[in-house]
């Protein structure tokens, strides 16, 4: 939980702001501006603390942390003073005047505690036990009656809050308004009744709320998920990475008897520092079991039936005999890298297919060129800690707080303490872009390729932020950001690559999946092989093959199909078989298609950790690995390589890349046992060599208009909302954004809207409430998977898309 | 919490006073008092809105202060001070008068919503303790009968003019004095008298000036 902070090593002169002091009589020197606890940490003297957070803003609120500094009449606050030159600092190590000043504090702040450690879920990992057990007194001297508070309230569904146990050090409200900019909690009265607290019907919901229970010193915050589960030590810690999006966090996942009872953020400075997002925190219940026993085979009787290994796999070889060359493989965007490469193997060296693509959301194939491109085997590339200290970051496509938290708070921070500035080319200014202080620049949707091709001629048509945010994306540094769904605006990958290219700013790609950087990489995509190879290049073809084990000459040679012309294909009968792997037809922008192909399909091997409407028309289902039971890697957006072992070593389910080498093995075309340390020896091997990258995408940019009475569709996901991977978490689920219809208020006159709005499609309707909002006029923003608010799975649209509006009855 | 044109005036003009808008809380709850007696959680919201801020924020630093009132006051507020000089000099005795007269207890209100009393701390009227503010004006070296006296005549619709300040109005009023800094009434009524002078008064007579010290030592990491 401490963070370092650099010392220059003794030989070398010290920096021109280094200042030099002594704590406890040894002599230091630390830069300008480091508070005493954190130079007295570098002598390994621990200061105890409570308010203290290296992350957070001093305080000075819970005073235990007193130390005598010479000089100065009476106890100061170790976390909130500054070392200045030639200051003298005694901890409690060597000052009788510090340490009964840190007793006399612990005896206060325990005054009102309960000491109700055996039943609190803090006890054993608590910074008030332990310093009380090193601080405090054996016996209490205060025999009469505590404060009482109710407890525990709700701060929000999932957020509990005891007021008796807390000791008013701020670090949950700081932690709010600092980090998250999500001011929902406050120090509330005064006094004995100074107690943390909500306004009225105004929940905590935040979606980094789950980071105030972690660095809360007491046991005062808890979550309903854990409360009353476990004790601490008899937990076993495992450090994990997140598999919901592409931010990469590191997490510890603790364990009891087989069972996840919490996830926390791990401390990874360079990634998500010491925070994660709720999402990532309490989501996890997908993982919990394994929903199926044995792999499922479909009968005479055409119902799914239990089965052996052998016979699923003896099935799955009849089935998939006859279809090399005639069959695809969807692979969805969860995969571990591991299991990426193993799939891009699989399909050409075995099914010899190079219709593979992993992306089960809409796209287009100047995406797809976009990634051949720019971000396949392009390595480390943006990092956090570049983003931080960037002259400008433009958004495009993409907002942050909702598609990659993790980004998200690293611009706040970068804003808050350096004024970075932000740019967000999107339809709407959303309560992230604020809370980043950003610019929005407005744009409609399918117009984010004019907005990109604008800033790269100076921005002028985007009138003075433009020529700002256009000016500073010259300076060295600049970064652009783009979201998945600027593959649906067409031309505006290839103007985000020209804007790059033209002012020298740095581009990255920020997918909203964990496994789709590493599905990238592993060629996942048509006429991709892995490393930024391409299929078409001879030299490609044969460094693969060799990393492969295989003949060049069993590779395909034509290009495959993307997703949606492998539905097409599929549904007129051009293959034999269709291998599919954590897809979720409801992801796709024309969900009854793809279920049409699954019906119309001959043989369909679904290769699943749940129950799915795959599955539903699979002839063979293989069970895999929940995230829990395996190792494995995650390429986060930057590039960065996130390896993680397995939780439950004990596990006997098998990877995605186990299964598929067991089939080919079936199929007598054997890749190798392919495990885990395999797997990553051949990511090594087919590391980038620089061979084969295909030409950037130069799409010209178009844009959509709706006539009267329709509206052009703005949509992305909120973090929480009805993803598979959240299931299972009603209290999460509970402190999401509720989805609402925003509009123009021209566009809601226009269309007689007033509460609600009714949008419809050929495929269907949504009735949702409107927010009057300053947008684009002719535009409606809607989220993408939200309770009452499924875009692609009712309309069957997704965003750039016409739909009609009408005024609504409401719900 | 409904809002007038007129407020809604004074709303932009307690905000324009202020380089930061968040600046503006203190006097706009005061406004909110004004408008309905007490901050009530639509006030937050609105002083909220107006700012910029969470409900969270402005229901943190409503609670924070005693001034601001979270239920429904009286027409009139009568506070009694109680700490140790005013207590020792008749407070308590006042206050328990007061009280019983009224039949109410500390930040309570009398069921005819005419009064709210309240034990107040340190008025800085120490000279004329036991000290007696009645919205928020003084009514100094304040007796039981003279409260009572007070409170009758108040009751009465009688004028009644503080012993160091204006003419008593009531509750709100005082309350949107608070607000908008400048009502015209800055210098009504009788200001500070002989015994709050009597120090300055013996100083001049004997001729007594600041002495030029040297500037205080620096209280730099004070906290």
């Amino acid at each position: 939980m401490t963070a370092t902070i650099p010392v220059p090593a003794d030989s070398s002169p010290p920096p021109v702001d280094g200042v030099s002091i002594t704590v406890d009589g040894v002599p230091m020197t630390v830069p300008k501006g480091t508070m005493i606890i954190r130079a007295a940490e570098q002598i390994g003297v621990e200061v105890p603390r409570f308010c203290d957070h290296p992350l957070l803003d001093p305080v000075a609120a819970c005073r235990m942390c007193l130390v005598e500094i010479e000089g100065q009449g009476k106890p100061q606050p170790a976390c909130a003073v500054a070392a200045s030159e030639g200051m003298s600092v005694k901890t409690q190590r060597t000052s009788e005047m510090a340490e009964l000043a840190q007793r006399g504090v612990m005896e206060f702040l325990l005054i009102n505690h309960p000491l109700d450690c055996p039943v609190c879920d803090k006890g054993g990992e608590c910074p008030l036990q332990n310093q009380a057990m090193e601080h405090g007194r054996s016996e209490s001297r205060f025999d009469l009656e505590k404060r009482h508070f109710d407890k525990p309230i709700n701060l929000s569904a999932q957020i509990l809050l005891d007021r008796e146990r807390c000791v008013s050090c701020a670090r949950c409200t700081r932690f709010s308004e600092q980090i998250a900019g999500d001011p929902l909690i406050e120090l509330f009265e005064r006094g004995s009744k100074q107690q943390v607290g909500i306004a009225e019907d105004r929940p905590f919901d935040s979606y980094f709320s789950g980071n105030t229970v972690q660095v809360c010193p007491v046991g005062a915050l808890t979550s309903s998920q854990y409360r009353f589960r476990s004790r601490p030590f008899d937990l076993v810690s495992v450090p994990t990475v997140c598999e919901h999006c592409s931010s990469g966090c590191g997490l510890r996942t603790d364990v009891r008897r087989s069972t996840v009872l919490r996830r926390l953020a791990w401390d990874t400075p360079e990634v998500n520092e010491e925070w994660n997002c709720d999402k990532g925190r309490f989501a996890f219940a997908h993982a919990a079991t394994p929903e199926f026993d044995t792999p499922l085979v479909r009968g005479d009787d055409g119902i799914l039936h239990a089965a052996t290994w052998p016979e699923a796999l003896e099935r799955v070889a009849e089935g998939l005999a006859d279809a090399r060359g005639r069959s695809a493989v969807l692979t969805g965007g969860r995969l571990t890298l591991e299991d990426s490469l193993a799939y891009s193997k699989f399909a050409r060296a075995v099914l010899g297919t190079d219709d593979v693509d992993f992306r089960a959301r809409p796209h287009s194939t100047e995406e797809a060129d976009f990634l051949a491109s720019v971000v396949a085997g392009s390595g480390l590339g943006v990092t956090y800690d570049q983003l931080e200290n960037a002259p400008v970051v433009v958004l495009a496509g993409l907002d942050p707080e909702e598609e990659s938290p993790i980004v998200f708070l690293r611009l706040r921070k970068a804003a808050r303490k350096r004024q970075l500035p932000i740019a967000s080319i999107a339809a709407w200014a959303t309560p992230g872009l604020g809370k980043m202080f950003g610019t929005l620049l407005p744009t409609a949707p399918g117009a984010e390729g004019e907005a990109l091709s604008a800033l790269a001629r100076g921005g002028d048509t985007l009138g003075s932020d433009g020529r700002r945010i256009a000016a500073l994306l010259n300076e060295p540094g600049a970064v652009i950001l783009v979201g998945e769904r600027l593959a649906t605006c067409t031309g505006a990958l290839s103007a985000a690559a020209a804007l790059a290219h033209t002012t020298g700013a740095r581009l990255a790609w920020i997918p909203r999946r964990a496994g789709e950087r590493g599905a990238v990489e592993a060629g996942l995509l048509p006429g991709l092989l892995p490393g930024g190879r391409s299929l078409a290049d001879a030299q490609s073809r044969a460094e693969v093959a060799a990393a492969w084990g295989v003949s060049v000459d069993d590779l395909p040679t034509k290009v495959g199909r993307e997703v949606d012309a492998i539905v097409e294909a599929a549904r007129a009968g051009a293959y034999n078989a269709l291998v599919v792997a954590g897809v979720d037809p409801f992801d796709t922008r024309r969900p009854d298609d793809v279920i049409a192909a699954l019906e119309a399909v001959p043989f369909l091997v679904s290769i699943e950790v749940r129950p799915s409407a795959v599955t539903e028309f699979a002839d063979v289902v293989l069970p895999v690995s929940t995230i829990t039971q395996r190792a494995g890697t995650f390429v986060d957006w930057e590039g960065r390589t996130r390896v993680f072992g397995q939780v439950f070593r004990t596990s006997l389910a098998l990877t995605d890349a186990r299964v598929l080498a067991m089939i080919a093995d079936e199929l007598d075309r054997p890749v190798g046992r392919q495990d885990v340390a395999g797997m990553r020896k051949e990511a090594a091997a087919l590391a980038p060599s620089g061979s084969g990258r295909r030409e950037v995408p130069s799409v010209a940019a178009s844009s959509v208009s709706a006539s009267s009475g329709q509206a052009v569709v703005s949509t992305w996901h909120h973090l929480l909302d009805e993803g598979t991977l959240q299931r299972g978490d009603d209290d999460l689920a509970a402190t999401a954004r509720t989805a609402v219809a925003r509009v123009s208020a021209a566009t809601a006159r226009a269309a007689g809207l007033t509460d609600f709005v009714t949008l419809s499609t050929d495929a269907g309707s949504l009735d949702l409430p409107v927010v009057v909002t300053d947008m684009p006029d002719g535009v409606v923003w809607l989220p993408t998977n939200s309770h009452n608010s499924n875009v692609r799975r009712v309309l069957g649209v997704d965003h750039g898309a016409i739909v009609s509006l009408a005024s609504g009855g409401g719900a | 919490m409904e809002i007038d044109d007129t407020t809604r005036d004074e709303v932009r003009a307690i905000i324009a006073r202020y380089p930061e808008t968040r600046s503006a809380l203190l006097p706009l709850l005061h406004l909110v008092q004004s408008v309905e007696g007490s901050v009530t959680p639509d006030g937050i919201e609105f002083v909220a809105e107006q700012l910029e801020l969470t409900p969270a924020e402005v229901a943190s630093v409503a609670t924070f202060y005693t001034m601001y009132k979270r239920h429904r006051t009286g027409r009139h507020h009568i506070g009694v001070c109680t700490n140790s000089l005013c207590a020792l000099l008749g407070g308590d005795v006042v206050w328990k008068s007061l009280s019983d007269e009224l039949g109410i207890g500390h930040d309570e209100t009398t069921a005819d919503g005419e009064f709210s009393i309240e034990r107040i701390e340190c008025q800085a009227a120490c000279t004329h303790a036991p000290s007696v503010t009645i919205d928020w004006e003084y009514f100094d070296d304040a007796t039981p009968a003279s409260v009572s006296e007070v409170i009758a005549k108040l009751r009465a619709g009688e004028p009644v003019q503080s012993t160091r300040g204006p003419v008593i109005r009531d509750f709100r009023a005082t309350e949107h004095t608070l607000a908008v800094t400048d009502d015209g009434l800055a210098g009504e009524g009788p200001s500070a008298d002989h015994r709050m002078l009597a120090g300055l008064t013996a100083a001049k007579e004997r001729g007594m000036a600041l002495q030029d010290t040297a500037a205080p030592a620096s209280s730099e990491g004070e906290n």
